[in-house]
């Protein structure tokens, strides 16, 4: 059975209801109107019989008050009741349910008084009662009843209403039932109480734990969208678990201001361009763009000699961009290859100059790359230990101390042949410059500014496909982790859109 | 690899001579390219496998394999004023200097030129 205290701590249920049903049920005072299953779907009605003290606590505390104490106030009231109905109401209790009002009387059904209280129990009026209430999650209920009860329950109430006086006084209708409370329900009364109590406190507790998570949330993803606008956490990929050197660190933050440069120094390029300057105001901003390059080499060769994993890794660039990672930066036959896209603008004599430029880039890029293949070699062969080094000519471990010295002195000679990894970055980036300059040089004023705008764009567009990458949509990527991100790769792509339009 | 290696004619005439500078010098007028080298270091190897990418054919004297090896590498410092000696190299018998300033002069189109005119290359 759905006992009826479910509907008790019904939120929407209002006194005007329970009124309505009381009114709808009203029968006479000396006898049931039958047992059917009517008069069972009226159990607030029990509630009319309660007296004043109770039904202002009803009214002052909103649907969603406590019983318990309401229960307390009714049995504090005293109570009398023959001990015949004690024992039939004993034997009919089934064991461990958490009723409010195990066996109120379904006499009480009969008074025709709005309160908002039952006590009723039964199978029929609790199932009845079920559809039309909400269920509150804290409230223990007991939703089964043995059939027998039922009918005991009726015995019980023809026994008491041969005692009961008519209307005169509710209060002593109530006593009675209410001696019907032993130490046993008010425990089980108390009991429930506390549960209702105990589940309101932790529901509260992990309301706030969700707030305060939240607050967490947009504070981390107001850190991350200012390191990201920053330049710290380029591309998706960002740093590795902000495991990030000084050295690194700073080089991110410097190259991200070298990034807006950029976009500046393209800006007055392209308008420039589109403005048809002179020569020599042109040549003023060829000029400043080559330096601007100058400054990121510098920036590079002062980062080499603090951190050349992070420029050799390149996770300061895009993931595009890394794809294409040569020695920590393009390569620069790369440049020459932008170059030839306009090759119809050029003199014989510009031709000339730029394949032989071409020619000796790729020479160089191929002389420092085998160079590096050696140094890869050469630091594995240090780094593989040969495991019968240590052995005797029988086989058998001679000194172990000659084993740990050689592992300190295989070690260091290995750090030192690390360290000409800084050379080779330091080597190719000197390329890359002298290739930019070398570009400039061979070029009229007016070509040099179309081409360097050329390869600015084309590493535009570069930084611009990781972020396409990145929030290219995907089956698996639907969560919210990923949503932030996306909102700011978006910006990106905004802003690096409106960079198309232009040209 | 084709390349020459000091000769050891070259090495007997010019022991008299007590100046490591001096025997640099007189090392690198000997042939057209020379280059002084370290056996183990990757950007000799990595000039070496320039100038042989060119069709050029350098003589290179490796520092650790020679004697006098150690001198030579301090006055080479010197002269470069870097803490690194080699690689460096000579064209001609003048010094065009280490790495950077060989790909330098490669980009900018002043190395074929120079190599040509001492003899090195032909086109």
């Amino acid at each position: 059975m759905s006992f009826i205290s479910e509907n008790i701590y019904c939120r929407g249920w209002s006194e005007e209801k329970f009124f309505c049903m009381a009114s709808r049920q009203r029968v006479g005072e000396t006898g049931l109107s039958g047992s059917g299953p009517s008069n069972q779907h009226m159990p607030y009605a029990v509630l009319q019989g309660i007296g004043h003290p109770a039904t202002n606590l009803i009214n002052q505390q909103g649907p969603a008050f406590d019983f318990g104490e309401l229960e307390e106030a009714i049995v504090l009231q005293g109570i009398k009741l023959g001990d015949d109905a004690k024992k039939a109401f004993f034997t009919a209790r089934p064991a461990a349910t958490l009723e409010m009002f195990p066996s109120w009387p379904m006499r009480f059904q009969q008074t025709s008084r709005g309160s908002s209280k039952s006590g009723e129990e039964s199978s029929d009026s609790g199932s009845g009662l079920n559809t039309d209430a909400q269920l509150e999650p804290e409230s223990p209920i007991s939703n089964k009843a043995p059939p027998d009860q039922a009918l005991d329950q009726r015995q019980l109430q023809v026994e008491m209403r041969k005692g009961a006086p008519s209307s005169t006084s509710e209060k002593v209708l109530d006593a009675k039932v209410m001696t019907l409370k032993t130490g046993g329900t008010l425990r089980r009364l108390a009991q429930n109480r506390e549960a209702a109590r105990k589940s309101r406190l932790r529901k509260k507790a992990y309301v706030q734990q969700l707030e305060s998570s939240r607050i967490k949330l947009s504070q981390l993803e107001q850190d991350l969208q200012r390191a990201r606008s920053q330049g710290l956490l380029l591309g998706v990929g960002g740093s590795s678990g902000g495991n990030i050197s000084s050295g690194a660190a700073l080089f991110d933050m410097e190259y991200g201001r070298w990034l807006e440069d950029e976009q500046r120094h393209m800006s007055e390029l392209r308008t420039g361009l589109q403005a048809h300057l002179s020569d020599g105001e042109l040549r003023l901003i060829v000029d400043r763009y080559l330096s601007h390059y100058d400054e990121i080499f510098h920036l590079k060769g002062v980062t080499v000699k603090s951190d050349v994993f992070h420029l050799i890794t390149g996770m300061w660039n895009t993931p595009a961009e890394r794809c294409f990672l040569w020695m920590g930066g393009f390569r620069p036959s790369e440049l020459i290859k932008i170059l030839m896209a306009e090759l119809d603008a050029f003199t014989e004599q510009q031709l000339i100059g730029i394949c032989s430029l071409k020619q000796s880039s790729q020479q160089a890029e191929e002389a420092l790359s085998q160079g590096l293949e050696q140094l890869h070699h050469s630091l594995s062969d240090t780094i593989a230990s040969d495991p019968l080094s240590s052995l005797g000519g029988d086989g058998i471990i001679t000194n172990n101390n000659n084993h740990v010295a050689d592992y300190m002195g295989q070690m260091a000679l290995a750090l030192a042949k690390l360290s000409n990894l800084e050379g080779f970055v330091r080597q190719a980036d000197n390329l890359r410059q002298q290739t930019l300059h070398q570009i400039r040089r061979i070029l009229t004023v007016r070509q040099a500014a179309r081409s360097f705008l050329a390869i600015g764009e084309y590493y535009d567009r570069l930084r611009a496909l990781s972020t396409l990458w990145a929030t290219r949509p995907r089956e698996n990527m639907i969560g919210d982790d990923s949503s932030y991100q996306t909102t700011t790769e978006l910006q990106m792509v905004q802003t690096t859109q409106s960079h198309f339009s232009n040209y | 690899m084709h390349y020459q290696m000091g000769s050891w004619g070259s090495y007997m005439s010019s022991r008299s001579v007590s100046d490591p500078l001096e025997r640099v010098e007189r090392l690198a007028s000997e042939n057209a390219v020379v280059i002084f080298s370290i056996s183990s270091c990757c950007m000799c190897h990595a000039i070496k496998r320039l100038f042989c990418g060119m069709g050029v054919n350098p003589t290179v004297h490796e520092l650790d394999e020679d004697p006098r090896g150690k001198e030579m590498e301090k006055a080479l410092m010197r002269l470069l004023g870097t803490s690194s000696a080699v690689p460096v190299v000579f064209i001609g018998g003048k010094l065009v200097g280490s790495m950077d300033r060989v790909m330098a002069s490669h980009i900018n189109g002043t190395l074929v030129p120079l190599l040509k005119d001492a003899g090195a290359l032909w086109l």
